[in-house]
């Protein structure tokens, strides 16, 4: 329900993280939306798009690359793109807009910076979902530099171990912060593992 | 998911792939704690056992519960889409789920690291039931439940661990306040955690009206979410007139 929701960082982080979701409504406008989708896709990639993804199907390394994970977009799937860039991001939005293919499309990220984007590319302002955080027993959390990487998978695939692990492995120089970031990218089923934004958190966790 | 001692090496390949620390490396072979793995998924598809030593049992009921709600790839039948939850705001423009003056909750129970046990999801479900929320349908967890009036879980699910599950209906705006009143209480009589999100529509002059009720309750919210951008067609008909 809300896997790019609840992304946990400060905005200097965040403002290099921007997800576009595209998604069609089961029994109103799924049948045909797989190649609309695709397409949804191509344009991302085109304006810049770091990663894109498949949550039906899995991240483009799991389904053995980015041709494969286009050719096997299925109707009803719910599909993603990864921006480190706010101008990309907004030139993606004005494009898929231009093009008209009915879908919906959300956008998750800083909201005043969601807001100007949408403001660029004469978008309205529809419906917003908010994180009002962790409840409960919050003393089972992680530090907050491990539940960045961690809260970057909404399925939570990126676990802690394989977090804390990378992270000794970049301290030690036995792999630089992009090998690492591109390591736990790899269990982002949906692909909205940022690993850019990813390679910066594991660096500044490597000079402590 | 089961990993075979006759093959296993102990190479410990596996162990960082489990989400809730499930896998211990022994002097000769891994093992998985039945009773904590979530049946996600992630040790069978991202460790690589050099020795092929993990494998999938049968999944049966209660168990197989674990897997839709823990396994990104498995396509729950309530909802037709993988992953544990609905459409919910992600299609409002064409649903209209989500009607002004209305909010939407979702509390995913057991999110972040944590997991959840289905007696801690019960006990939220139960203090929102008092409330008189109705709990979406077509959500996995709710299809759960022996009686959606009270919240009440089927018995035999009460022990299931899941990675996370979410709790998940619609208020008029002027019950937010009591909602989030119930949540404040019962987080305190829950063993995990639960991350909590609130939907609305954004209204015609452009402010967000769940937001004066969190300041009012003093509720914090984080500068980052999801915005719906309106492009999916047909619209709902409060859009389109």
């Amino acid at each position: 329900m809300t896997h790019t929701l609840h992304r946990v960082g400060n905005p200097e982080s965040l403002s290099r993280d921007y997800i576009l979701l595209f998604m069609p409504s089961k029994d109103i406008n799924h049948v045909g939306s797989g190649p609309k989708l695709r397409k949804m896709l191509e344009i991302s990639l085109k304006n810049g798009a770091i990663r894109i993804g498949d949550c039906r199907l899995g991240n483009e390394y799991y389904q053995g690359g980015l041709d494969k994970l286009l050719e096997h977009v299925e109707d009803r799937a719910v599909v993603h793109a990864v921006f480190n860039d706010l101008e990309k991001m907004t030139a993606a939005l004005k494009e898929l807009k231009s093009a008209d293919l009915g879908l919906s499309v959300v956008v998750s990220g800083l909201f005043d910076k969601v807001r100007e984007c949408c403001k660029i590319s004469e978008l309205p302002f529809h419906t917003v979902n908010n994180s009002l955080g962790r409840w409960g027993r919050t003393d089972r959390l992680p530090p907050q530099d491990v539940l960045e990487l961690n809260t970057m998978c909404g399925h939570g695939m990126v676990t802690v171990k394989l977090i804390e692990d990378t992270a000794t492995k970049v301290k030690n120089r036995e792999m630089t912060p992009e090998q690492g970031a591109e390591r736990l990218f790899k269990p982002c089923m949906c692909g909205i593992f940022n690993a850019d934004r990813a390679a910066g958190l594991l660096e500044a966790m490597a000079q402590k | 998911m089961l990993i075979d001692p006759e093959k296993c090496i102990a190479c410990g390949q596996c162990e960082v792939y489990c989400p809730v620390g499930a896998i211990t490396i022994g002097d000769e072979c891994a093992e998985i704690d039945f009773d904590e793995c979530t049946e996600c998924y992630n040790c069978l598809r991202m460790a690589h056992c050099p020795a092929d030593a993990i494998y999938q049992q049968k999944l049966e009921w209660p168990r197989t519960v674990r897997s839709v709600l823990s396994d990104v790839l498995t396509i729950a039948p309530e909802s037709g889409i993988s992953g544990r939850g609905t459409e919910e705001m992600k299609t409002n423009e064409v649903t209209g789920r989500f009607k002004h003056g209305w909010a939407g909750i979702g509390i995913e129970v057991g999110r972040p690291v944590v997991g959840a046990r289905f007696y801690d999801v019960e006990k939220i479900a139960m203090a929102m039931a008092k409330l008189g929320v109705e709990f979406e349908s077509s959500n996995p967890t709710t299809s759960l439940m022996s009686d959606v009036k009270t919240g009440k879980f089927k018995d035999d699910v009460l022990n299931e661990k899941v990675l996370s599950a979410i709790i998940e209906f619609s208020v008029p705006l002027e019950t937010l306040d009591q909602v989030l009143s119930g949540l404040k209480q019962v987080s305190r009589q829950i063993e995990t955690v639960f991350s909590l999100c609130v939907a609305s529509r954004v209204a015609p002059d452009g402010s967000i009206p769940t937001h004066s009720v969190m300041h009012q309750n003093g509720v914090w919210f984080a500068p980052n979410g999801k915005t719906n951008v309106g492009l999916g067609r047909p619209l709902i008909k409060e859009d389109s007139i």
